[in-house]
């Protein structure tokens, strides 16, 4: 998969150097410096993955469903150069574990709030989206937490309401959100706050995408969108007479990859995958070729509901 | 601009319209398959499957598409039916187009003349007969506008599909405004492509319309062609057999003046003849209620083969039920009625019979009727109107039929209007084609209802001209129910008055009409014949 950086021009960060990663951080650099373009890591598959390929035969040259949301430039969209394709680091990341454990991925474009339903009735097989691993999300599905949670607020440049975050200062105003998104409860949450304060609460607007949401400020219509910060940053490149991003919020999740509550076996061994993935460097390095800063990297962890 | 005509090129959303084609398509043929089930169990008059066909569609027609679509996609595989993205979409937008479809259907069948209906029914068109012939080729003229508008807002609906996946233009479309950030140029090529699309569906439309416009110059009929030809051939023959409708006074008066006495002995002798006929009808004991109102009670009447029966009697005296029932289109609570010594209505193993069987026993009978409203088939030509029910119901070649209907149309003088539709012609002359068309399986019997009563009075006698030649010239057995008192007096053989369903008075025409003994008789006659005679005034 050729990728040019150019549309997506954020610099490298520096890479979080673990010894097992530099290597390839070094080669991958040296062909970026080379020839401007980045074979996808994802090609490349660690030691460990022949093994897990031999313990769970049950999944090699099978072809699995991913539900995306493809409206997160940098995670999941599609390829502006080339239409037919969808890239971003969850393709890459997707891609690799299918690499490891030897099976091929297509994928499904669905709402954001239609990911989890579309995986339950069997409509896909996993959903790596951008989606972060809440408690109320695991009753739906299993997740296996692949990185950390950053998010920005995106406002009109000048910031004229005075937006901080998900804070008192939104009291008033009118946050685009989309449908299923964990900071709308957030945002809804702060009404207590407002009234305590003799604010007027905050309004939340639902969309069915970021480009929505986006538009939704650009016409006015909204004050604020917060989101994961490297969507906020694609918007703020994309139109940065009409927009900024005013801070960055942090919040106490983690993204993960969703699997069906039912397929044990499947989960184990995705896990296991994108540990040997992490381990050999391969995420870094696509956190990298993204531009999404490589601290973004979370040890996996299981989040399941009981 | 130039953003927008990249986009209005690029590939990737030029192949989304394929698939927002294939989903229109799934959902408007679904939708129609389903629409016909929908329509029919409703039109059925069979109350559960009616209402079955009235709950499917208050749950269809009355939640939205896009939970419809949703449902299909991703709930239905909890119960076991995993179908594609597109199967999905085209399931939901079937299950939803269907509702509206069938309402336009109904509505469509629901506007054919009633009259038409029962016109068929009398030809002996069995309901298959008569919804290809008559009932579908009317019903589709008037719903294309309203399928047209269907078809336009599948085709938006289908948009809707984006929210499961299916890879069509609105999914495409937001998908690359989401990576490229050219919001705008995309929608509005992608809008333009919808214009382009609901564009070739108005395009159809109207290509569809002026197709089955009736009103279209005949040459543009190409299937008339052969029949104009021939048509022109029939015309240059000779026509001095024909009767000029044209003078209908001429006609009549001559006959008017020679009802004499040697012409009353003459029918008095045909009278006595007509007695020792076989009967060609013979009602007994005929009851017909409707709502628990008596319309027949206990009606006894026999006509004999060649006899001509006139019909008296005041509005609501059953005489066009009778004629209905003589013709099967009602069916009778008691009593029953023999063509030619074959009982009515049951089979053989005395079980009622079905439609089906009533149709075909009905072209067997030999029963011929002629409504008061003429009740031609409106989307067929004079000539149609006659031909077509003799190659349908009797299966007789394209060629004699054309022969038939040809020769009764210059038995009724209307050879020239052989293409002419019934919009076309007056009154009188749709009634002198309605009854080419019943003679034209050479009925045993042929059944009037008033054939003069709906008709302006300029234009009775010619329709009268026609009856009264059949009776002399024909020898055929008729019974006609009317008001038209000097009519009867020169036609018919009997004279049956009747009152409160039941026969008051009957006789031979002369004595009952100039010599009247019930009172009722005597009431009826002296007012009918003071309007007779302001006709004949006119």
């Amino acid at each position: 998969m050729h990728t040019s950086f150019l549309d997506h021009g954020r610099g490298l960060h520096r890479a979080d150097r673990r010894a097992r990663g530099l290597f390839i951080a070094a080669v991958f650099l040296l062909v970026l410096l080379m020839s401007g373009h980045a074979k996808a890591a994802a090609s490349a598959s660690p030691a460990e993955c022949s093994a897990l390929q031999a313990r769970y035969p049950q999944f090699k040259g099978k072809t699995f469903v991913n539900a995306i949301n493809p409206h997160t430039p940098g995670y999941e969209a599609l390829d502006p150069n080339d239409p037919s394709k969808y890239v971003g680091f969850d393709i890459d990341l997707g891609e690799a574990i299918g690499n490891c454990l030897g099976f091929t991925m297509t994928y499904r474009p669905v709402t954001f709030a239609a990911l989890l339903a579309t995986l339950q009735s069997g409509q896909a097989d996993i959903v790596i989206s951008d989606i972060y691993a809440t408690d109320d999300r695991a009753k739906a599905a299993d997740f296996i937490t692949y990185s950390k949670v950053f998010d920005g607020v995106l406002v009109s440049k000048g910031n004229p309401k005075k937006i901080t975050g998900i804070n008192p200062s939104l009291c008033g105003t009118t946050a685009a959100e989309n449908t299923g998104y964990v900071e709308v409860p957030l945002i809804q949450n702060l009404s207590q706050v407002c009234k305590a304060a003799s604010k007027p609460e905050a309004a939340v607007q639902l969309y069915d995408n970021n480009a929505n949401c986006i538009q939704a400020i650009l016409s006015g219509r909204a004050d604020t969108y917060v989101n994961d910060v490297n969507t906020v940053d694609q918007a703020v490149t994309a139109y940065p007479d009409e927009l900024e991003k005013a801070s960055a919020v942090t919040l106490p999740y983690s993204i993960g990859i969703a699997v069906p509550k039912d397929k044990q076996e499947f989960r184990t061994a995705v896990m296991k995958a994108l540990v040997a993935i992490q381990n050999a460097g391969i995420q870094t390095n696509l956190l990298k070729k993204w531009s999404l800063g490589a601290e973004n990297l979370e040890t996996p962890k299981l989040i399941v509901s009981n | 601009m130039a953003l927008f005509l990249h986009y209005l090129a690029l590939p990737y959303l030029l192949k989304g319209i394929s698939f927002t084609i294939a989903v229109t398509i799934l959902g408007l043929a679904g939708g129609l398959i389903v629409a016909l089930a929908l329509a029919s169990m409703q039109l059925s008059r069979i109350g559960p499957l009616a209402a079955v066909a009235r709950g499917y569609t208050v749950i269809f027609r009355g939640t939205p598409l896009i939970l419809q679509l949703v449902f299909a996609y991703d709930a239905l595989p909890h119960l076991g039916l995993k179908l594609s993205a597109i199967g999905a979409a085209g399931l939901a937008l079937a299950a939803n187009e269907g509702p509206f479809i069938a309402e336009i259907l109904r509505a469509g069948i629901l506007g054919v003349d009633r009259g038409q209906l029962l016109a068929g029914q009398a030809l002996g068109m069995t309901p298959t007969v008569l919804m290809r012939r008559v009932i579908a080729p009317q019903a589709i003229r008037t719903i294309v506008p309203a399928l047209g508008n269907e078809s336009v807002s599948a085709l938006k609906n289908s948009s809707l599909a984006s929210v499961i996946a299916v890879d069509e233009l609105t999914l495409r479309s937001t998908q690359l405004a989401s990576s490229t950030f050219d919001f705008f140029s995309i929608f509005f090529a992608s809008g333009l492509m919808y214009l382009v699309l609901t564009g070739a569906i108005a395009a159809i439309q109207l290509i569809a319309e002026a197709a089955l416009d009736l009103d279209r110059p005949a040459s543009g009929r190409f299937n008339l062609l052969p029949l104009r030809r021939r048509l022109s051939v029939a015309v240059e023959t000779p026509q001095a057999t024909v009767p000029s409708p044209l003078d209908p006074a001429r006609d009549l008066m001559p006959i008017a003046v020679t009802a004499s006495r040697d012409k009353q002995q003459d029918r008095k002798q045909r009278y006595a003849q007509l007695v020792r006929h076989r009967a060609a009808v013979r009602v007994s004991s005929l009851r017909k209620h409707y709502d628990g109102q008596a319309v027949l009670e206990g009606f006894d009447l026999t006509v004999r083969v060649g006899e001509v029966i006139a019909l008296l009697g005041p509005s609501g005296s059953g005489k066009s039920t009778l004629l209905r029932c003589v013709n099967h289109l009602e069916q009778w609570d008691g009593g029953e009625i023999r063509i030619d010594g074959q009982r009515l209505g049951f089979r053989v193993d005395g079980r009622p019979m079905t439609q089906r069987e009533i149709a075909n026993e009905r072209a067997k009978a030999g029963v011929g009727m002629v409504f008061q409203h003429f009740n031609l088939f409106s989307h067929l030509t004079a000539f149609e109107n006659i031909a077509g029910p003799l190659r349908w119901v009797h299966g007789m070649a394209p060629a004699a039929a054309e022969r038939r209907a040809l020769e009764l149309l210059e038995r009724v003088g209307l050879s020239d209007r052989a293409s002419a539709l019934p919009r076309q012609l007056s009154g009188g002359q749709q009634q002198r084609v309605a009854i080419a068309r019943a003679l034209a399986p050479n009925p045993r019997v042929l059944l009037l209802d008033e054939p003069t009563s709906a008709l302006d009075p300029e234009l009775v006698g010619e329709v009268l001209d026609v009856i009264q030649r059949l009776a002399i010239d024909g020898g055929l057995t008729m019974i006609i129910s009317t008001h038209q008192l000097r009519f009867a007096a020169q036609v018919a053989d009997r004279v049956v008055f009747m009152s409160g369903g039941t026969v008051v008075e009957e006789g031979p025409a002369h004595e009952i009409l100039s010599y009247p003994r019930h009172p009722l008789t005597r009431r009826f006659l002296s007012v009918m014949g003071a309007d007779s005679r302001a006709e004949v005034a006119i």
